[in-house]
């Protein structure tokens, strides 16, 4: 297929849905000129699953294990959003160990999910190491949260009214081994390997520029969002559970570039270490999860909930009529309003630049077509 | 003076109802309902005071479907929730041109509810296959469909602010 603008040849390239840098089934049509894309065009919904639909079909508690198969990625963190608005509906009180528990295991997902980004970006730049060690730790984090949770990827853990599943001694020791080991791992291996490596170094950097206005226009969060230098997470500006009680930071970046980006992820373990340090440290003890009625009706009425996942804001809005089973269920994913983006970053941009741009948005596919 | 403040002081200028809302209970601080004619003023408005889009997407009511627009905004919290009703041939001025997030969100709009938007530049299914483009799955059926005193929440729990300069022209009792 070839079409001619001013003059010029210029060509259509088509990749994905099956690619191994689109991490899913994303496609874009590529309007090229030589090496250079002219217009790029996302396609989605390969993945799509009707899962609003899904949500609206069956009583609230059957939408539960659909929650941790939106993004496979941050599971614990999408069941989190969906058993605390239905709290926040019904008005259920949450015994405050469970909020302990929601906490430490929402940050240890959060943190395998940046190791699988961070190894999943640098092999997408040809870098073929640092997978082998980020799925060496990744894999310690998926070890522990399977002893609880009884899964490795798509977790259906948290419950209204607390968790399924009390933690032990076990659990807290592993976990504490965990911190040790990571911290340990950040200066000999993520750092000297990767970060104060040149060759990567001149290869992110400047490169993929993201404006705190274009972030605004487009409704972007997460990371792509902080490494521009707004300071913005939800964790922090509409707290929710117990992250008002915790002293932790939200790396921001400058430019906005993918270095920042990755500097800003790298820097999010950190901090989310320290959250799960702490958490332990004052985990109390008391009942981990209350008795909540097997039918609990929904009340007549709207309501929102936002939380912080591994890639953005995730917002459930929830209309409901009364009974238990949800009139309307409008799930806002982060990915979605960060891929949306693309046309507009990536134009004018090299070809092999878009691979980076895909990599440094952290797409999870099935999050966006739901 | 903070970012709700200001947005409420803002919305003075628009014939617009605006409620305060429990946050604690409802997710959200602001409810702002507007009419089909007011939406791309709303968001204009929205855009100067520097919010972002959360999402845009609808509710099936009997008789007529609801769009709903959320906001947010990163130097403050004040999420915001603004309805109006669809008329009844379908067609809503977009604001795409305005937030261009909004883009992929009406054309998942309109997959999901066949709601038009008119001025938008690229009304192509987002998510749907191209064959199922008049699909509507998230339509509900006559038997299901619920009117929209049934689904809102009572009225206690919503505090109405100052800002109602609507006069009769309540978009509610329409």
């Amino acid at each position: 297929m070839e079409a001619n603008t001013g003059g010029k040849h210029s060509f259509v390239l088509n990749m994905g849905p099956q690619h191994p840098s689109t991490h899913g089934v994303l496609r874009v049509i590529l309007e090229m000129d030589g090496e250079h894309i002219l217009e790029p065009e996302p396609v989605i919904g390969y993945a799509h699953r009707i899962q609003e639909k899904m949500g609206e079909s069956r009583s609230w508690p059957g939408f539960l294990p659909n929650t941790g198969r939106l993004d496979y990625l941050s599971a614990l963190i999408y069941n989190h959003g969906y058993v605390a608005l239905i709290e926040r509906m019904t008005g259920t009180e949450v015994p405050l160990r469970a909020e302990y528990i929601r906490v430490i295991t929402s940050e240890l997902n959060r943190i395998s999910s940046h190791l699988l980004w961070l190894g999943a970006f640098l092999l997408d730049l040809g870098a073929f190491t640092p997978i082998m060690y980020a799925f060496d730790d990744r894999e310690q984090i998926l070890d522990i949260l399977e002893d609880i949770t009884g899964a490795r990827l798509t977790y259906c853990y948290f419950r209204v009214g607390g968790v399924f599943r009390d933690v032990d001694d076990k659990f807290v020791e592993r976990t504490r081994a965990f911190i040790k080991r990571l911290r340990g791992r950040f200066k000999p291996i993520y750092s000297d390997l990767v970060t104060t490596n040149i060759i990567f170094i001149k290869r992110v950097k400047d490169i993929v520029n993201i404006t705190p206005e274009m972030a605004r226009r487009y409704g972007v969060t997460g990371p792509p969002l902080r490494s521009t230098g707004v300071c913005y997470d939800i964790r922090r500006n509409e707290p929710y559970s117990i992250y008002p009680e915790l002293d932790f930071e939200i790396p921001v970046g400058t430019s906005g570039d993918c270095l920042e980006t990755y500097l800003v992820r790298v820097n999010e373990m950190e901090q989310s270490l320290r959250i799960i340090e702490q958490a332990l440290d004052r985990l109390p003890s008391g009942p981990f999860r209350l008795k909540v009625p097997r039918k609990l009706k929904l009340p007549q009425g709207d309501a929102s909930f936002s939380v912080e996942t591994a890639r953005g804001e995730l917002t459930y809005y929830m209309v409901s009529d009364g009974s238990d089973v949800p009139y309307r269920l409008k799930i806002r994913v982060p990915s979605f309003s960060n891929l949306s983006m693309l046309k507009e970053l990536c134009r004018n941009m090299l070809l092999s630049d878009l691979i980076m741009a895909l990599g440094t948005l952290d797409l999870v596919i099935p999050e966006i077509d739901r | 003076m903070d970012v709700k403040d200001r947005l409420i002081a803002e919305l003075g200028s628009l014939p617009a109802i605006v409620n305060l809302v429990d946050q604690r209970k409802r997710g959200y601080h602001l409810e702002v309902l507007l009419t089909p004619k007011i939406i791309r003023d709303f968001s204009l408005l929205m855009r100067r005071l520097d919010f972002y889009l959360v999402f845009v997407s609808a509710v099936h009511l009997d008789p007529e479907v609801e769009i709903i627009y959320q906001f947010a905004n990163y130097h403050g919290p004040c999420r915001t929730l603004a309805r109006a009703f669809v008329p009844a041939d379908g067609i809503i001025p977009t604001i795409s041109d305005i937030f261009h997030g909004a883009n992929w969100h009406e054309r998942e709009t309109r997959d999901m509810f066949g709601v038009v938007f008119s001025g938008h530049p690229f009304l192509l299914p987002l998510l749907l296959p191209e064959e199922d483009a008049d699909l509507k799955p998230l339509l509900k059926k006559a038997a299901a469909l619920k009117s929209a005193e049934r689904i809102r929440r009572i009225a206690e729990l919503a505090t109405p602010v100052a800002v109602d300069n609507t006069g009769k022209n309540n978009p509610e009792q329409n």
